[in-house]
């Protein structure tokens, strides 16, 4: 997994030196992840399709934002993706470049050399996430793995969109204290 | 957000950053978070806390194979071939490579004007053009003196690739380029411009440099990529 990350690390920068070559070899390891993350969040073969399209013509366009070192490539590349598709969610059209906001993570994330610090952020986000009420930490997940917005989660919850996001803004205080801790 | 009083303010803006991250927020409000953000660094700090922490999550995305038509029609997309029948007959990289050549040339002849003229007889009748093209380092000046017939080629920037050479063309109008032969980048030249090309020769020739294989073109057209390109014009 480290040496993963390396690799990928390097496709991203020899994209933004230009080499197709790199970039066939990103698309090809690394399109089944955004393609599920497109998916995921669409809904819509089609649709996730046209945008998985123009996550990468992002990712070559702005393979050069990316800083190493930081933030893990392939999260790097899962945030392009997961932005887009909120953009596109958002408005049926693309507006805002979330791309720029996504590159900020680079300097404060966890350092991709180590698996093992990982598995720790990992491990870390479920037990926090354990610590919520089930159905709070749910709509947490639904709204990052399935784009789901305050009125779609307060809908699926069966509660008024005041309520949700009370809850929520409050699980999310418990969140953050506990993965800072 | 704001109009909800059971959450503290001052956390306030932790709990943006933390619904901006996940999406909840309306278009917008989306839109109005995005546009502090750029002048906010603390709310950028929060953002980064959250993304970052949030990414762990990331595995929750099924990795699921992409249709066969993506990788084909982004290739296209991106790295589309100019039309058949050869680089230059692409209308919109000419369009693009006059526009630049104008340019650069204006600037050209601001530094002509601004150096003083040891002898003005010798630029009587000059025409001057800036060679370059989008993607490419290779910038050259080219100044054609008409009481030589020389063209003075300026390196501005641009470097030797192994193995290949530099090849200079004349273009007139539609018609094929015709070889002014091979240049070194790396060093400014005086090119003799043959008879034949000479008598085409005046404002609105199209000077072009291809890479080419060593020793220039064995096929008499350019047969790599234009790395730079510009029209003559008058000064």
């Amino acid at each position: 997994m480290g040496t993963d990350t390396r690799e990928i690390a390097d496709l991203i920068a020899r994209c933004a030196l230009r080499d197709r070559a790199a970039f066939r070899d990103l698309y090809g390891r690394t399109s089944a992840k955004l393609y599920g993350v497109t998916l995921r969040i669409l809904k819509d073969r089609a649709e996730a399709e046209e945008a998985l399209q123009e996550v990468y013509v992002k990712i070559w366009q702005r393979a050069d934002r990316y800083v190493p070192g930081g933030f893990s490539p392939i999260s790097w590349l899962v945030a392009v993706a997961r932005n887009h598709a909120l953009d596109v969610l958002r408005a049926r059209k693309p507006q805002g470049d979330d791309i720029d906001a996504a590159l900020d993570v680079a300097d404060a994330g966890p350092d991709p050399e180590q698996s093992a610090a990982d598995r720790d952020e990992r491990s870390r986000i479920d037990r926090c996430l354990g610590q919520l009420d089930a159905d709070k930490a749910d709509a947490v997940r639904g709204a990052y793995l399935d784009g789901y917005s305050y009125e779609e989660l307060a809908s699926r919850h069966k509660v008024p969109l005041n309520t949700m996001r009370t809850w929520l803004r409050r699980s999310l205080l418990k969140l953050r204290e506990c993965l800072s801790a | 957000m704001s109009d909800d009083a059971n959450i503290p303010g001052e956390h306030e803006d932790e709990l943006l950053a933390a619904e901006y991250a996940l999406g909840l927020l309306t278009p917008a409000e989306h839109a109005t978070v995005g546009a502090r953000l750029r002048a906010d660094p603390a709310l950028r700090a929060d953002l980064r806390f959250w993304r970052a922490r949030l990414a762990s999550l990331d595995w929750g995305f099924a990795e699921t194979p992409a249709p066969a038509a993506v990788w084909p029609r982004l290739e296209r997309r991106l790295f589309a071939e100019p039309a058949r029948g050869g680089w230059w007959n692409s209308l919109a990289l000419w369009r693009a490579l006059s526009a630049a050549a104008l340019a650069v040339a204006v600037v050209a002849i601001g530094i002509d004007l601004a150096m003083p003229r040891p002898d003005p007889n010798a630029f009587a009748a000059q025409l001057v053009a800036a060679l370059s093209a989008q993607g490419s380092d290779v910038n050259v000046v080219a100044l054609y003196n008409a009481t030589t017939g020389q063209v003075r080629l300026t390196t501005i920037s641009g470097t030797a690739v192994a193995d290949k050479d530099y090849e200079l063309w004349a273009i007139e109008g539609s018609n094929p380029p015709r070889s002014m032969g091979v240049i070194p980048v790396t060093q400014n030249v005086d090119v003799k411009i043959a008879p034949d090309i000479l008598a085409g020769f005046g404002p609105g020739t199209t000077l072009a440099i291809s890479l080419e294989p060593k020793g220039g073109s064995k096929t008499g057209a350019p047969t790599g990529p234009v790395v730079a390109a510009g029209k003559a014009a008058r000064i």
